[in-house]
């Protein structure tokens, strides 16, 4: 653990220091989507309109425009698309929720399963005594043979 | 347990079944874009015009009278060749109004193109830089758009129009918009 940390550490001091602006593009050329490439985020993409939309991010970003801003206005223009990560609004409720609402039910099912598991294997009492005699009786022969 | 239970999987199958299903046999191209700008007023869009042509200003677009056709292209598109003929077809069979606009070209390359092929613009701006395109919304040339008399973008076409789409889409939404077609 502690080398990881210090190695951890070590990473991140040598991480070369970038003005906010260009650390705030960064980011953005990483969450923008590529509408050429269309699965290439504008940082890994070389089509000329992902240069052109590099330039303009880091244009408006000069010109004192905020990342939400940036990005509001790039949705205005592609639609919401052009966001790798979709925004939380009552459109995409579901995708966002859909993980919580499958967690609950994989819980819900897990449960059910060992529930009905741990009770069916307790009651062996569904047995007359007659039977278990019978039964006990052909078990004993398997071992003679 | 009881018996419904089983009925789960068969429920999760059938909904997945109709997502697929629904993906599969969708007509256009799933890496099509809807335009984000679709019914909002046209943006304003700085461009230089070509010489010899009309000076191309956004003032037109919320003076006209009729509803009007923009196209982006550039000559080293080989699918605005393609799409080429049936915009002369548009403005010459069918009167359309059509505003060009020459994306990332060599202006020589441009006028080349325009004299070898006919010219279907009513007027033609130049973007160099490709940031007007952005404005728009464009992500790949040929693109085209229909905006109504107000100034509202009615229409994106991504891609070369063919004949089928001429007949299909481009035409009813003009007559639909009220220009005067022939």
């Amino acid at each position: 653990m502690k080398k990881f940390i210090l190695i951890f550490c070590i990473i991140f001091n040598s991480y070369p220091s970038f003005s906010d602006q260009n650390k705030i593009a960064e980011e953005l050329y990483n969450e923008l989507r590529c509408l050429v490439c269309q699965n290439q985020s504008i940082k890994e993409s070389d089509a000329p309109l992902a240069k052109d939309l590099k330039l303009i991010v880091l244009e408006q970003l000069k010109n004192g425009k905020s990342k939400a801003e940036v990005k509001s206005f790039l949705v205005e223009k592609y639609g919401e698309f052009i966001l790798f990560k979709p925004t939380f609004s009552v459109k995409n409720i579901f995708l966002w929720i859909a993980p919580i609402i499958f967690l609950l039910f994989g819980i819900i099912i897990l449960y059910r399963f060992f529930y009905f598991h741990s009770k069916n294997t307790n009651n062996d009492d569904h047995l007359s005594i007659s039977e278990k005699k019978k039964l006990k009786n052909i078990l004993d022969e398997d071992q003679n043979i | 347990m009881q018996k419904y239970y089983y009925y789960i999987p068969l429920l999760f199958f059938l909904v997945l079944i109709i997502f697929f299903a629904r993906q599969l046999f969708y007509e256009k191209d799933p890496s099509e874009l809807p335009s984000a700008l679709l019914n909002k007023k046209l943006p304003e869009l700085k461009l230089d015009y070509m010489e010899g042509n009309k000076k191309f200003s956004s003032e037109y677009f919320f003076t006209a009278e009729e509803p009007y056709l923009i196209n982006v292209w550039a000559s080293w598109c080989a699918p605005c060749k393609v799409e080429h003929e049936y915009l002369m077809e548009l403005k010459e069979i069918y009167g359309a109004t059509i505003y060009g606009i020459n994306y990332k070209d060599r202006i020589e390359e441009a006028e080349f193109f325009l004299e070898s092929y006919g010219n279907p613009f009513k007027a033609i701006g130049i973007d160099n830089s490709g940031r007007v395109a952005i404005n728009l919304g464009v992500y790949g040339v040929p693109e085209t758009f229909i905006i109504d008399k107000f100034g509202f973008i009615k229409y994106r076409h991504v891609g070369p129009i063919q004949e089928y789409d001429m007949h299909n889409t481009i035409l009813p939404i003009l007559k639909k918009l009220g220009e005067r077609i022939n």
